[in-house]
């Protein structure tokens, strides 16, 4: 059973996502961008191409740059949202990507360079980001430690 | 053999070809504008002489009629680096309002929350009108040659039809209607229609107007009391992202290729930023109506109005922000460090 957040937990999702196409809903289309993923103290970088999520990988904080667009949230918000997706199959109301941006003042995504036409990549494929994570309401999942 | 002249077959046109002998082949993603960019094809002229509506490419008939009354003809004026990707992907990324969103979980809500809604979708209708109808009228205007950037706007404008009626559906699904049109079309947002240049409609349209829009279709989703609202307010989002994109990649050719511009585009941010964005017709913005129902429906009712209202405004403050940051991608921040944009004083009073 893998831990999230792990490699090993991304790359279920990210099967589960590729090949179920009950999770590539109307608007969801392609979607090419590197979205990063800051987890406690890991960073993992997602790529997306076409209609896929192509490649996890875990990368230094100091190589962000590779990313279009990051997120990072405390590891307790990170676990209510993946508890929130399994308990509800899919992200209820108040655990949307988009919700919890914008109960944040800053929002929730941030681009290098704070270069705002790759932060609106979260917004232009919203969609395929949450099919995304709603992938892991079927993942058996082990939450990792809380510090 | 059956008595009919031996008449020679005349094939005079085929030796009459555009450049030949292309082969593409599709690749990840199909067979995209991007990969039919080849030889001649893909070369586009700095000025257009194009008037018969010759496709780009294709070889010239002499005796053609000028058909179009083509005044974009300047590649300056018109283009941006990702048209063929941003047409391919706003193809892609099409959905229905009839099928996509699940209607079905829609429920009876408290009437000041409906009527709130309902005056949002309204609002919607009124603007998404103006979005489509503006781009629309400049498609016919723009030389063939620049096809791609002419196909983006087509597919803005089936996009933004797809906005009107998916928000006429909401008004009409749960026990209210539209309400009193809200007046936003006058005044600046009308005013882009009246853009001579299409720099100056973009600037307007895409990157000020679309911007706000955006926000507000995010808070849609913040406010949306079950998963149909939030999906048509998410997917909505979407449409004006790639809307938004448009806008500052062109700005940001413009600000690479047209030096002898930017003083022109500086003072079409300056009226966009204190007619709209600082203004009061800013529909996010203290003054409007629009902003009532929003601070409605982000407290949860009107007893709520005060709180629905705090929320408002640190999402203005973030709208500004966000502003802010695509003017600078496409290359004009100075004007928030030299004190020419209202927008940073805006936003530290927000504070």
């Amino acid at each position: 059973m893998p831990t999230f957040p792990s490699v090993d937990w991304f790359n279920a999702v990210r099967e589960r996502y590729n090949t179920d196409q009950t999770l590539h809903s109307g608007g969801g289309g392609p979607c090419e961008a590197k979205a990063a993923l800051c987890i406690g103290d890991s960073v993992y970088l997602l790529e997306f191409e076409g209609f896929e999520c192509a490649e996890i990988l875990e990368i230094d904080r100091d190589d962000i740059d590779q990313a279009d667009f990051f997120l990072e949230m405390p590891m307790p918000e990170w676990i209510d949202m993946i508890n929130n997706i399994r308990e509800n199959g899919a992200a209820d109301l108040d655990h949307t990507l988009s919700t919890i941006d914008l109960e944040l003042e800053d929002g929730l995504p941030r681009a290098p360079g704070d270069d705002q036409y790759r932060r609106d990549l979260f917004y232009r494929y919203n969609q395929n980001f949450q099919d995304f994570f709603d992938a892991s309401a079927g993942i058996a999942t082990t939450i990792g430690r809380v510090d | 053999m059956n008595g009919a002249p031996d008449l020679e077959l005349d094939t005079a046109w085929m030796g009459r070809m555009g450049e030949w002998g292309t082969t593409v082949r599709p690749g990840k993603r199909g067979l995209t504008l991007e990969d039919i960019r080849i030889g001649g094809y893909g070369e586009l002229p700095e000025e257009s002489d194009n008037m018969s509506g010759r496709p780009r490419g294709a070889a010239e008939r002499p005796e053609a009629f000028r058909i179009g009354g083509y005044t974009v003809r300047s590649k300056r004026e018109i283009w941006l680096e990702n048209a063929t990707f941003l047409y391919e992907e706003a193809l892609q990324r099409q959905w229905s309002s009839a099928t996509d969103i699940p209607w079905e979980t829609i429920e009876p809500l408290p009437d000041d929350i409906e009527e709130a809604e309902c005056a949002l979708c309204t609002f919607f209708n009124e603007v998404e009108f103006v979005a489509g109808d503006v781009p629309a009228r400049w498609v016919a205007n723009i030389s063939p040659d620049f096809f791609e950037a002419r196909n983006v706007l087509l597919a803005q404008v089936q996009d933004e039809a797809r906005h009107m009626d998916v928000f006429r559906k909401r008004a009409l699904a749960n026990g209210g209607g539209l309400t009193r049109v809200t007046g936003a079309t006058s005044g600046f947002v009308g005013g882009i229609d009246l853009s001579r240049d299409f720099t100056e409609m973009s600037s307007r349209m895409h990157v000020s107007g679309e911007g706000a829009v955006l926000s507000m279709f995010r808070m849609g989703e913040l406010v949306g009391q079950n998963p149909a609202e939030k999906r048509m307010y998410r997917l909505c989002a979407q449409d004006e992202a790639r809307h938004v994109a448009f806008g500052i990649m062109h700005l940001r050719y413009l600000h690479a290729t047209a030096p002898d511009r930017h003083e022109e585009i500086e003072a079409y941010l300056d009226e966009a930023e204190n007619l709209s964005l600082t203004g009061g017709t800013n529909p996010a913005g203290p003054q409007a109506e629009t902003s009532e129902a929003l601070a409605i429906l982000l407290g949860g009712g009107k007893q709520h109005y005060d709180e629905g209202f705090r929320i408002l405004l640190a999402i203005r403050k973030r709208q500004l922000k966000e502003y802010m940051q695509r003017v600078k991608s496409a290359g004009f921040g100075e004007r928030f460090e030299n004190g020419r944009s209202p927008v940073p004083g805006r936003i530290a009073a927000l504070c």
